[in-house]
């Protein structure tokens, strides 16, 4: 990109009597000859006329950066400058929290879980596969499954993301979670004040088996 | 060597020692070499479903402790003379089985048959893991309820784990027979739909077998239902024993009532 920077001069003017601009121009015009003429308000054809004969640039109605002090400037930019310190930081701690949660020592399977079968896992747990009735999940960190649970889960992480299951019997911190609350999708299940709160993962449903 | 294939449900009371009795005869009839096994020591009844029941003299009990020669336990069916059968006791319990006389026995079996088919004892107990343990193959029979599926589901899980075959790295072949199926039951929605069962068990549909009447009447007589050309049973069993042969046999769809077909009929017309 090529740019140039420089100040002009402005002669800013709000025309009222246009007899009385026209005298003034004619005995001034030199001297504005290096100015940029904003005009304020209505420009009658014959003054736009008179201006384009003179050779003078001219603009309307524009609203034009005023000038400020270059200590302003700085006291701006110093401003600026530490907002964007405090987001950036803001994000950071907030992606180091994610992180902590999830990276509990993972263990992803994709088997199905089936009856009389009890799985305790120390961590996290991503399962990609169904879980039969009568089959029992436990786990000390965050639970993921992605296919329906008709068993058991015992989960004492931060957080489960479990699909719809009416038939399951799920447990979060000692809570049992009411299932039905559980939408035809991936819900996101917390526990904030003691109180279970479920929330859809994702705006649009993802399909798993693709 | 022949295969060696167990037939299990978790539960009673689903049908199959009446599955082996007819897919046994069904391999028979195929001309294939076929014995069926009763391991429910202690309750045996495979051999009065196979109209045997006078003719058992030495038990498979007897033959692992080596009291009788395995050919003299044998016992040829009068329906088809392809078909051998080998009973259980009736008087011991199952603790008298272990590992290593089952496994011998069965490789005996291997031997002499083109297929060797175990009935196994209801319930998950050490009757039931003596039954897979040495097994090429199971077919797993359900009834469309929840209970028998969830039993499944539960013998399936411990012949994934404690199957000799398992041990070795390999894979046991799972087949599932849906029993006792009610057309009309799974269009009203009282019924399992057998795609929801696969979806829940996952394994191989090996056949459907229609709920009928005239079963109770076969067993009772000693004549296996596959042997009656007109029962709905019975053709469900003509069709998966041919498959188990090899054959390829079209899943017939029975569960579509009659009523309900006709139904769908008019409605092309309208």
């Amino acid at each position: 990109m090529q740019s140039k920077q420089y100040s002009i001069k402005v002669y800013e003017t709000t025309i009222t009597d246009e007899k009385k601009f026209i005298d003034f121009f004619n005995s001034n015009h030199t001297l504005f000859k290096d100015h940029l003429i904003v005009i304020q308000g209505e420009l009658s054809s014959t003054i736009q006329e008179y201006l384009e004969n003179k050779n003078l640039k001219y603009l309307q109605n524009m609203v034009l950066p005023k000038g400020r002090t270059r200590k302003a400037l700085e006291k701006e930019l110093k401003a600026e400058k530490t907002d964007a310190a405090v987001s950036q930081q803001i994000t950071q701690n907030e992606l180091e929290r994610l992180s902590n949660q999830l990276q509990n020592n993972l263990t992803v399977l994709d088997e199905m879980i089936r009856s009389g079968k009890e799985l305790s896992i120390e961590g996290d747990l991503l399962l990609l596969n169904r879980v039969n009735s009568g089959a029992t999940i436990i786990t000390t960190g965050n639970l993921i499954i992605t296919k329906v649970v008709e068993g058991a889960i015992r989960c004492h992480g931060n957080f489960m993301m479990l699909t719809a299951s009416p038939k399951a019997n799920i447990v979060f911190h000692d809570v049992e979670v009411d299932n039905t609350l559980l939408e035809d999708r991936l819900n996101r299940v917390e526990l904030k004040n003691n109180e279970i709160i479920i929330t859809p993962v994702l705006k649009k449903e993802i399909n798993w088996a693709l | 060597m022949g295969i060696v294939i167990a037939v299990i449900s978790g539960k009673g009371g689903v049908g199959k020692t009446t599955a082996t009795a007819n897919i046994g005869l069904g391999i028979a009839i195929n001309n294939k070499k076929c014995v069926v096994v009763d391991f429910d020591i202690g309750q045996r009844n495979l051999d009065m479903i196979l109209g045997l029941e006078n003719r058992v003299v030495y038990d498979m009990v007897q033959v692992m402790d080596e009291e009788a020669a395995l050919k003299q336990a044998l016992i040829k069916s009068k329906a088809n003379e392809n078909l051998h059968f080998l009973a259980a006791s009736q008087t011991k319990d199952k603790s008298v089985l272990d590992s290593e006389k089952v496994e011998k026995l069965i490789a005996e079996l291997k031997k002499s048959f083109d297929f060797v088919i175990l009935d196994a004892p209801a319930g998950i107990e050490s009757g039931y893991e003596h039954t897979i343990e040495f097994a090429d193959a199971a077919i797993v029979i359900v009834n469309p309820e929840v209970s028998s599926i969830r039993d499944a589901d539960r013998a399936i899980g411990i012949l994934d784990s404690k199957s000799a075959k398992v041990k070795k790295g390999e894979e046991v072949a799972k087949y599932l027979i849906i029993n006792r199926i009610v057309a009309d039951m799974v269009e009203s929605g009282e019924m399992l739909k057998s795609d929801d069962i696969l979806e829940i068990l996952n394994i191989k549909l090996l056949g459907k077998v229609p709920e009928d009447r005239g079963v109770i009447d076969a067993s009772n007589q000693g004549k296996p239902v596959i042997l009656d050309k007109k029962s709905i049973a019975g053709q469900a069993y003509t069709r998966i024993s041919g498959r188990l042969c090899g054959q390829k046999v079209d899943m017939k769809n029975i569960e579509i009532s009659d009523a309900g077909l006709f139904k769908k009929i008019v409605g092309i017309f309208k």
